[in-house]
This record gives structure tokens, C-alpha cells and sequence, in this order.
């Protein structure tokens, strides 16, 4: 789908001044597009509109009518389990004046009534009743045409639950293209799948998407040097600090649609980060059946991993935090994140990763400050009219990459580069330029 | 009178209630061992009330939480100001009649 052009060829924000932003060959960046209002109304229209974006988890939507409210970018929406087990996503708006159809965050209904004047949608999106038919509208109001607008494109992979707003989108599993052999990975290391354990956690930071969604994609640069305090603040006392270090073999891969993934491969870091209890399970019977689905390097040989479908979906593997970085406006996200545990696993696992990401990747989460106050800073800093007109360096590793990994598929750099940065910002400036 | 035969006692799990289709849909709730039917369409607004919520013996209309006397069809909370139609039930050998005459 090429979009509109509500402001190409005129103003300042022409295709070609846009897609000068990134410069993916020098690997510089132009900093308004991390601040500018402009670039992220066009961001909502050309990114957010054509990208699959994820929804929720399989596991909130057990049974017909459950529903889980949440968000596109800014578009509020509805997820809800039908009675015909598909599940089916529509804006949370009401077509009379606008109003939020549902106000609560999950549950399970028969139907939703939207809270101003009444309006009755079934659990499929479908305006059912409207109050006062009779005698207010006299019969002349036809429901079928004033339903939500409906989520077109619905697909589950591996349990996430992702929407897309075209039509024409390609299905995900295309959409992930050469990411799927590092996902499947990450998400299809079990038969009996995954699913989010405990509730959500959700707070609001004052910086671009970008930075916390590059950061995830591309950036294992930051952890031995933001994340040191933490880092030895986890070990326990009387331990030799040098256990504290972080490993140094690792590689980097960079898709061809924007997503990215980065690990180390030399020794299994995080095996212990989430305790005892949840290691023995992970390094026990889940690694021994990854062994038998997945085989070798996937199984056991990637570790620490981080990674992004782009643009706002991210995950630690071994940690188990899963999260979107929902846009609200150019400065400011709010993070939607939850724990997740392979549904199969015992109870005092599950406990064992929720007490874990809870102490790690949370809202209070002692690596999730270091990360926050990093990308907020830049944000304030981003506020200077000198600071807006420094090119940013996102060059590490430019030109050394590779295709031919003996390991690992597509295309690899070391652990430390910042090709898939380079990778994510490409595809940030070819989609909103118009290129695709 | 006149007996039809509408479903049989399986079909309705009990703290719920079904929709019997036709030109004026009936809705058959189940309650323990015992069977109420009522109109289906809320008397409020044109929605399916065995889609409602069971409390009690009442039925809570989903969409306006208008709120009806299963056994006898009396409003009990608005914005439903009519009372909801009810019909005898019998059931014989599983299965469950309503008179609709």
C-alpha cells in the first residue's frame, strides 16, 4: 500500500529530505527523528499503519469473550476471543461520537456497551442495538454501516497474537522473512508453547520509540557498561567481580525488513539469571526438548539474546521479558511489558520468572532504570537547538559484515556492531519516504 | 396452549441460558434442575438477553444491564421500563417445552 501524500513533494517534508534522515551507508543519523512532531504524525500514517503490530498473548484470550484493550500505536483496540475460537481486533471507538467502546483493561464479556449514550457491539465488532432505535433514530439508522472500524489482518505465530491495518500487508510469517529462523528460536522451543504469567506491567517514559526499540534490535554495546552497576550489584557477596564480566563472542544479525537480534555464543550468561529454580527447568527438560525441535546452534548456543520485530515488539530470550513500546507522540512511551514462561513449566518456575523479570526488566526492574535514564537524557538533551543539528554515529562495525556465517543465516556482524540499527532505520526512512 | 418442543435439557448449562430462533425468538434459561423462558429480545433495547449475565434469578441485559424476574418477566432495574414476556416450561424425557401460545 503506497500512502498519501499529506505532506510529500511539499514543505520540508519531502520524500527525499526524509529519506536523508538515515544514512544507513555512512551510518549517520539526522536526530529530528527522534523529536520532530511532524516526522511522527507521518510515522503513525506510513509506519504504524502498514507494519504488523503486536496485540497481546494467546494466553489472555482462553475462552469465547475474553478481551484484552490495547493499543496500535495510538489507535485503542479491542482483541476478543470469538465463539468460533478466532479471534478478531477492532478500533475502541464508538461511530456515534467517538467514545471509547470498552473502558476496562481485560476481562471477558457478552458484549460491549460504549459508556456515552449506549451503543451495543457483540463480541465480533458488530454494532447490535442502538438505544432509542424507535423513537429517536425512527428506524432509518443502518447498524451494519456504523460497526468499528474492524483490524483487517489478524495472525498468531507461536501464541503472539499480531495485527496489521493493510489489507495488503504480506502475511507475517514473510513479514519476519529472514528474522523467522531467529524467532522460531526464541518461540517455538516447546510443543506446549508459552504464555504470559502474572499480570502487566506498564509505565510511561519521556523518549522516542526508537531508542528503547533500536536498543533491543541492534545495541548489546550498552550492557557491560550501563547495566555494570547492576551487574555487580547481582553478585553475591564474597564472589570474585570477575564473574560479573560479560562474555565477548557473540554475533549480530540484521534483517532485510528492519528486524534484528544479537547474542553471545561462547558461554550460556544468562543460565542463572532468573534463579535456581527456573535454571533447572530451563537448562533441564526445555533445553532438552529445544535440542530435539530446534537442534544445534538455537537449542543451547545462543544466550543473552536480545531482539525487535520491527518497529516496537521486543523480547529477552532467558530473561523472558516481553514488551511493545507503544509511541505517545515524538517524547514519550508507554511500555506495556509481561513475564513469559512455557506453559508446561511448573508452577514454582513460573513464579521463579515472574519474581525475575519483576527484579531485572520492570518497572522497577534495577537493568530497566539504567536503560529508561539513558534514553530519556538523550530526549531532554534532543530539546537543544545546537544538540537537534549533531548527526548521530550508529557506524560500529560498518562494512564488516557477512553472509556466509558457518552458524548463523542472513546477514551477520560481531555482537558489538550496529548493523541491525542500521538495518532498523532503513527500514524506518524507506517506509516513511514512500520507498516502500 | 401449544406445546413446542424447544431443545432438551443438556443443550442449556446451568446458570445460562440459549436462544431459541424463530420470528419471536425465545430465550430458555437453566437454573439448577429448573427451566424459565422469556422472549429473548430485551424490552429496552433490541438485544439478545440470553446473552445477558444470570444473577439470582434474574437475567442483567448485557449491553444496558437492564435487569428482569426470570420467573415472572418484572423489570427490576432500568433502563428496560416493560416487563419481559414469560412462557410456561415442562420438561418431559430430557426434553424441554414452552407454551408460546
Amino acid at each position: 500500500m503506497k500512502t498519501d501524500s499529506t505532506s510529500n513533494g511539499r514543505g520540508r517534508l519531502s520524500s527525499e529530505m526524509l529519506r536523508g534522515l538515515v544514512d544507513e551507508k555512512t551510518g549517520t543519523l539526522d536526530p529530528r527523528i527522534y523529536h520532530d512532531r511532524e516526522i511522527y504524525e507521518l510515522e503513525l500514517e506510513r509506519i504504524f499503519t502498514r507494519s504488523w503490530l503486536y496485540l497481546c498473548h494467546e494466553s489472555q484470550l482462553k475462552k469465547a469473550g475474553d478481551f484484552f484493550s490495547t493499543y496500535m500505536a495510538e489507535d485503542p483496540v479491542l482483541v476478543v476471543r470469538q465463539k468460533d475460537g478466532s479471534v478478531r481486533a477492532f478500533l475502541n471507538q464508538c461511530r456515534h461520537r467517538g467514545m471509547r467502546i470498552c473502558r476496562a483493561d481485560c476481562g471477558n464479556a457478552r458484549a460491549f456497551t460504549c459508556s456515552y449514550h449506549g451503543w451495543g457491539y457483540d463480541i465480533a465488532g458488530n454494532l447490535a442495538s442502538v438505544p432509542h432505535e424507535q423513537d429517536g433514530y425512527r428506524n432509518e439508522i443502518d447498524k451494519s454501516k456504523w460497526g468499528p472500524l474492524p483490524v483487517p489482518r489478524i495472525e498468531t505465530y507461536n501464541g503472539l497474537v499480531f495485527g496489521n491495518w493493510d489489507k495488503d500487508a504480506p502475511n507475517f510469517r514473510d513479514y519476519l522473512g529472514d528474522m523467522l529462523w531467529y524467532t522460531d528460536g526464541y518461540f517455538d522451543r516447546t510443543a506446549g508453547g508459552t504464555e504470559v504469567i502474572g499480570g502487566m506491567h506498564r509505565w510511561v517514559l519521556q523518549c522516542n520509540w526508537k531508542f528503547a526499540a533500536e536498543q533491543f534490535c541492534s545495541d548489546m554495546y550498552h550492557a557491560d557498561f550501563s547495566h555494570l552497576s547492576a551487574l555487580i550489584a547481582r553478585l553475591p557477596e564474597g564472589v570474585d567481580p570477575s564473574m560479573g564480566q560479560m562474555p565477548t563472542i557473540g554475533s549480530q544479525f540484521s534483517s532485510r525488513n528492519g528486524h534484528g537480534t544479537g547474542f553471545f555464543t561462547d558461554v550460556n550468561t544468562l543460565d542463572e539469571f532468573n534463579g535456581p529454580v527456573a535454571a533447572a527447568w530451563y537448562q533441564g527438560p526445555h533445553r532438552a526438548e529445544a535440542i530435539r525441535r530446534l537442534g544445534e546452534p538455537r537449542a543451547s548456543q545462543i544466550s543473552a539474546a536480545h531482539m525487535t520485530v520491527f518497529p516496537t515488539f521486543s523480547f529477552l530470550p532467558g530473561i523472558q521479558t516481553l514488551r511493545v513500546w507503544h509511541p505517545r507522540g515524538p517524547g514519550e512511551i508507554e511500555v506495556w511489558a509481561w513475564a513469559l514462561a512455557d506453559r508446561d513449566a511448573p508452577a514454582e518456575v513460573k513464579e521463579a520468572v515472574r519474581l525475575g523479570v519483576l527484579r531485572t526488566f520492570s518497572a522497577g526492574g534495577i537493568f530497566e532504570q539504567d536503560d529508561g535514564e539513558n534514553w530519556l537524557e538523550i530526549q531532554k538533551v534532543l530539546r537543544g537547538h545546537m544538540a537537534r543539528r549533531q548527526k548521530l554515529n550508529v557506524a560500529m562495525g560498518l562494512g564488516h559484515q557477512q553472509t556466509n556465517h558457518p552458524r548463523f543465516p542472513g546477514k551477520i556482524n560481531n555482537v558489538y556492531a550496529e548493523e541491525a540499527a542500521r538495518g532498523f532505520y532503513r527500514q524506518w526512512a524507506q517506509m516513511i519516504s514512500g520507498e516502500i | 396452549m401449544a406445546w413446542k418442543k424447544v431443545c432438551r435439557t443438556n443443550d442449556v448449562a446451568d446458570q445460562s441460558g440459549i436462544k431459541i430462533k424463530g420470528p419471536n425468538p425465545i430465550a430458555v434459561f437453566r437454573l439448577g434442575d429448573e427451566f424459565f423462558a422469556t422472549d429473548d429480545t430485551c424490552t429496552h433495547a433490541k438485544f439478545s438477553l440470553s446473552e445477558g449475565y444470570i444473577e439470582g434469578e434474574e437475567v442483567v441485559c448485557a449491553l444496558h444491564e437492564a435487569r428482569f424476574c426470570l420467573r415472572t418477566g418484572k423489570v427490576l432495574s432500568p433502563p428496560a421500563i416493560v416487563p419481559l414476556r414469560t412462557y410456561p416450561v415442562r420438561v418431559e424425557d430430557e426434553e424441554v417445552f414452552v407454551d408460546v401460545d
